[in-house]
């Protein structure tokens, strides 16, 4: 789901990375308010376990394949702030060091998979919460589903031509998002059983 | 609070395990992310730029060494941009008060 550089319009690029900023500001101002040293253990615990579950790809038989995103888990463990923070530390990483996900599509990424991910696992997460098994799995799927649909319409708002892509990536992701939100349940309901403080929600 | 020697293996083993995924069956089943589907379906190319560790390879190191080691290098630098936030947001912090 990382964007590569050379797909987007420049207005695409520059109102992504100006709504960036934008959150980014205001997630820094409001974790610097509660910032310790154990979330800054934990914050870089679940980055580390997220950057090394995205190096993971699953193939699908036809042809495509998918990674753990990991947005919805970031928002339920560390809440939506740490978790975006979490998030755009693993996304900068990949663009800055790997070239995974392009520099001039750095705000898009992050809008989708930081921003949107992030943000739409925690609420849902926060609103099914009476079993972590439900609530794990759906915010886990809605997350990818969220943001692999927002990909695409960052590409159809480049290339209006053609909304064949948006459509690709809006059913890919309703399917693909099945995997996220297994995988984001088994982790919850894990530490949810070993060590329920580490949930965030 | 979970052990850090427990987050550490989780780590160590999602690294150790990954060139399984994105080398081995990358290869065998030549598969593509719904992404680059789309992007192929408007005609569209990724530039084609130089990156020391571009797709989590080294030069000169065999491509499953290498990815094993760029998730090394990756977690590090995970690591080592959450220790400067960490200083900035302290700071901040001791600023307010």
């Amino acid at each position: 789901m990382h964007i590569p550089d050379g797909v987007l319009s420049i207005n695409v690029v520059v109102s992504t990375y100006a709504v960036l900023v934008g959150v980014a500001y205001a997630a820094f101002s409001k974790i610097s308010r509660v910032w310790s040293s154990s979330l800054t253990g934990k914050t870089s615990s679940i980055a580390a376990v997220v950057f090394a579950a995205q190096m993971i790809n699953w193939p699908i038989p036809g042809g495509t394949s998918l990674h753990f995103v990991g947005g919805a888990l970031s928002g339920i463990m560390l809440g939506p702030w740490a978790g975006f923070t979490a998030m755009l530390t693993v996304l900068l990483v990949q663009a800055l060091v790997f070239h995974d996900g392009g520099l001039t599509a750095l705000g898009a990424n992050a809008i989708n998979m930081a921003v949107v991910a992030v943000f739409s696992g925690y609420v849902l997460y926060k609103v099914l919460k009476r079993s972590a098994w439900i609530a794990g799995f759906t915010s886990g799927w809605l997350s990818v589903f969220l943001a692999g649909t927002l990909c695409g319409i960052e590409l159809w708002l480049s290339n209006p031509l053609s909304i064949a892509p948006l459509i690709v990536m809006a059913l890919w992701h309703a399917a693909l998002g099945v995997v996220e939100g297994a995988i984001t349940a088994s982790a919850i309901v894990y530490v949810k059983r070993k060590a329920p403080q580490l949930i965030e929600v | 609070m979970m052990k850090p020697s427990r987050w550490l293996i989780i780590v160590v083993a999602l690294i150790l395990v990954s060139p399984l995924f994105g080398i081995y069956l990358a290869d065998l089943v030549g598969y593509s992310e719904p992404l680059d589907i789309a992007i192929e379906m408007l005609g569209l190319e990724e530039w084609r730029d130089e990156w020391p560790l571009k797709d989590y390879s080294i030069p000169g190191l065999d491509p499953y060494l290498g990815y094993i080691a760029s998730g090394f290098i990756g977690v590090g630098a995970v690591a080592l941009t959450i220790f400067i936030l960490d200083k900035a947001l302290t700071y901040v912090g001791k600023k307010r008060n």
